[in-house]
């Protein structure tokens, strides 16, 4: 039974007279919901960042924040207020409406693609038949997104970089949904339910190795984590398309991004490992290990690898994770058929 | 210490050339002296093979500060001539110079000339004595 | 449709105040132009209006990298001009933290390096721990971290304490243990080979032709080191050979600097243990007689960027005329041919090869 179900009957109990009103009562429900995966997701968010400084830091053979809370755990929480108690500044020649609201659309875009991950078998706000596609529809919108908000900073370096975060987030779509395309194959739902269902015995992961690897490396590019980070590129184009964003605006681009990752690693979790599920522990507390641990080997792999030069991650693309992802289709074809 | 080969501008080039046919393919430096009446530009040249290096030196009165380029024959010339335009007020005809390399402030004084005098006021030297 | 984008002065990748105005054609690079001069501190005038000795400390705000490689240049310029003997003890100590600070120098290249590649602060970090070990040494040896002004006329301002050749010796083992650990982090990495293979190439004639030097040179299949062409000091006693590669890009000129740091670490252990005992000590600033013996000298070491030569035209006093010839100021002319035709991501680790320091190309 779902959650959003067990609140209604909760509500029926408590609040007798409200019992006419069925639609108030879902909507109330969901909103509970909403709000709920809403804080999971910032509080994820601000445990990645803390979890990329820290991590890092060892890498480097350093110690990273220590000063600031418990192993410097509220040393982030002092920067982002740091950074949003200062004025935000719009450069003369943006365009501040095409701006603003396109950094506020990508966010709601990000949050509503959160909302319909399913992060155990009960807790979700809303599961139905296409969410893995109606998830992937609204990454494939921020391409245009990203264009539109690095082109009306009126900055060259921002208008570079967003040229390149298409070109690299639109040719790494096409292996993410063929891999994606394996999934639903082999699982022969589109439901995160019926996906994560279908790994009950085995994950993908063991069962498509190629598309779990093709997968994640394009997961990667889609959440432009390094080796891909081409569109940021501090050593040359400065902070990318965030260039001209002031403060407080950046402190809502970051937020975006780690949002963006946490809903890679949910998704790779969700479609390669088994989602939520795991022996003893409830589901949810498995999903959010699983995704705490492909957060941490994301940032490891920040840490050690350049970045891949634009062309080089197109031929890549192009070259090797396509070809590999078609394989995948056809393995896909043969495990459904059982000839494996 | 200096071994200077002494030459007169109009045989620069030609002696640039044939030295060149040597071996010495390398400009290393070209920098310039000012002698109060004359300034002497030194190109220091370089056989990288054989490690030879030698060192041409041309004077120039101060009253007809033109050189022709060596841009042609070693292109390592070209920051250096500039330079040497910039900070002596040497005139280098033969190669286009589009701006000013080193400064942007002015175009009129060239620092390095002794005719240029650093401002000293406030400033002794080890003995004590104002400079 | 052709851009023009503006890089630095003030640009996180550019080390120092230099401006490139790149023209870009989509991604690809069709003209750079280079703006230096940002930091002329007019040092070539300025010695000019000083004593002898009182110009090693604006000698060593030249290259602020690797300071005690132009201190060094320049004492033994006046030394050239007054034709004063370098102490046998000396010369040792000379070569060790010359070498010393070239690998602290190299070890801040390799740091960059990696950063303008994108590899983010991981070789950063080490480098720069490692390259803190070094310079921790070389306190020990001069009393200071960064502007040493330890060279003194015939010798050092002084000695070195007992147990440094102990520690340097210590230092040498462990950094000859370190650098594998770079090296594997980076070559082992097929994006980094990727990034520095074939990108910005210089041929053999044409690093001839743009006057090239130092590694830039050696990458490009010259086999030029003024300290074996020109041997000074005992670098021929310790068998020094030149390191030098063919390909003339940007991972040949990353494998020159590595081997360079490797034969510097060799040469510290082979002058530490063959350095004799006895009298390191150089003349004090104020009983120098200032009446130089040739007016004339000409005096070129290598310097971790490249050969620098000084050209000292001496008064009595002071320097007549000193005209210093940069490493930096050559291999920066570089940047208008190297990176035209590639691509924009390439300029930086292009411009990271040529290890600019805009200081010492300033002047």
């Amino acid at each position: 039974m779902a959650i959003e179900s067990a609140i209604v009957e909760y509500i029926a109990k408590m609040l007798p007279f409200a019992q006419q009103y069925q639609s108030l009562q879902l909507i109330i429900a969901a909103a509970l919901v909403g709000l709920v995966i809403l804080a999971i997701v910032v509080i994820f968010d601000y445990s990645f960042g803390w979890i990329e400084r820290k991590l890092i830091a060892r890498v480097h053979l350093r110690r990273g924040p220590t000063k600031v809370g418990l192993f410097g755990i509220l040393q982030n929480a002092a920067d982002v207020t740091k950074l949003l108690s200062k004025e935000n500044i719009v450069p003369a020649n943006a365009n501040k409406v095409i701006m603003l609201s396109g950094i506020f659309l990508f966010a709601f875009l990000l949050m509503l693609a959160v909302q319909m991950l399913n992060m155990s078998s009960v807790f979700f706000s809303f599961s139905f038949s296409i969410a893995v596609l109606a998830v992937f529809a609204i990454l494939s919108l921020l391409p245009i997104l990203v264009f539109i908000v690095g082109w009306s900073t009126g900055n060259k370096f921002a208008s570079i970089s967003a040229q390149r975060s298409v070109i690299l987030l639109v040719s790494f779509e096409l292996s993410l949904l063929l891999a994606v395309a394996a999934v639903g194959f082999a699982s022969g739902s589109f439901d995160f339910q019926g996906i994560v269902a279908a790994q009950a015995n085995l994950p993908f992961a063991i069962l498509m190795p190629i598309g779990f690897v093709v997968f994640f490396i394009a997961m990667l590019a889609e959440m432009e984590r390094s080796p891909f980070d081409i569109r940021e590129a501090d050593s040359e184009l400065v902070a990318g398309w965030l260039t001209d964003m002031s403060a407080p605006m950046y402190v809502v681009m970051l937020f975006v991004d780690y949002t963006r990752m946490f809903l890679g690693c949910s998704l790779i979790a969700l479609l390669f490992l088994g989602g939520w599920n795991g022996p003893l522990l409830p589901g949810i507390v498995w999903f959010m290990i699983k995704v705490a641990l492909l957060a941490a080997f994301i940032i490891v792999i920040r840490a050690s690898t350049p970045r891949m030069r634009l062309d080089q991650a197109l031929r890549f693309g192009w070259s090797v994770l396509l070809p590999l992802a078609i394989i995948n289709l056809f393995w896909a074809y043969l495990l459904v058929n059982g000839i494996i | 210490m200096v071994r200077l080969l002494k030459i007169s501008r109009e045989e620069l080039r030609d002696t640039l050339g044939s030295k060149m046919k040597e071996g010495y393919s390398y400009l290393t430096y070209i920098t310039a002296v000012d002698y109060v009446d004359h300034v002497q530009v030194l190109y220091f040249i370089e056989d990288l093979e054989n490690s030879n290096s030698e060192t041409i030196a041309v004077d120039l009165p101060a009253d007809d500060l033109n050189i022709h380029s060596v841009i042609g024959l070693f292109h390592a010339a070209d920051w250096y001539e500039r330079e040497l335009s910039e900070m002596f007020g040497i005139n280098i005809y033969g190669r286009d110079c589009e701006r000013l390399l080193l400064r942007e402030w002015d175009g009129k004084v060239a620092p390095l000339r002794k005719s240029f005098v650093w401002n000293t006021n406030y400033e002794t030297d080890a003995n004590g004595d104002k400079n | 449709m052709e851009t023009k984008i503006n890089i630095g002065p003030v640009h996180p990748a550019t080390h120092g105040v230099l401006r490139l105005v790149v023209t870009l054609d989509g991604d690809t690079i069709k003209r750079v132009e280079p703006y230096i001069g940002y930091l002329h501190r007019g040092v070539e005038k300025l010695v000019e209006t000083r004593m002898f000795m009182q110009s090693p400390s604006y000698m060593e705000k030249l290259d602020y990298v690797a300071p005690m490689s132009y201190d060094e240049l320049y004492v033994s310029t006046i030394e050239a001009a007054m034709g004063i003997e370098v102490k046998e003890r000396a010369k040792y100590l000379r070569m060790i933290l010359l070498e010393l600070q070239r690998i602290a120098s190299h070890l801040l290249w390799l740091a960059t390096t990696a950063n303008d590649v994108g590899q983010w602060f991981t070789i950063y970090m080490w480098a720069f721990a490692d390259r803190d070990r070094v310079l921790k040494l070389l306190e020990e040896a001069t009393g200071a971290r960064m502007f040493y002004v330890n060279m003194r006329l015939g010798g050092l301002n002084r000695d070195v304490p007992e147990q440094f050749g102990e520690n340097a010796i210590k230092l040498m083992e462990y950094l000859d243990k370190r650098l594998p650990d770079y090296e594997s982090f980076l070559e082992g990495n097929p994006v980094f080979l990727e990034r520095m293979r074939g990108v910005g190439i210089l041929k053999k004639s044409d690093a001839v032709k743009y006057g090239a030097t130092g590694p830039v040179l050696r990458g490009s299949g010259i086999d030029y080191d003024a300290r074996s062409n020109h041997s000074y000091y005992l670098y021929k006693e310790l068998n020094f050979y030149a390191s030098f590669e063919t390909k003339g890009d940007c991972l040949a000129r990353y494998k020159v600097r590595i081997k360079e740091i490797k034969t510097s670490i060799n040469l510290v252990m082979s002058a530490v243990n063959k350095m004799p005992k006895g009298d390191a000590l150089g003349m004090p600033i104020k009983l120098i007689n200032p009446e130089p013996k040739n007016k004339e000298v000409l005096v070129r070491r290598e310097l971790p960027r490249g050969e620098s030569l000084m050209y000292l035209v001496a008064d009595k006093q002071r320097p007549y005329r000193l005209g210093i010839r940069s490493p930096t100021f050559v291999n920066l002319s570089l940047t208008q041919h190297l990176p035209i035709g590639a691509r924009i991501a390439d300029l930086f680790p292009i411009l990271a090869s040529l290890d600019p320091v805009m200081g010492d190309s300033d002047r």
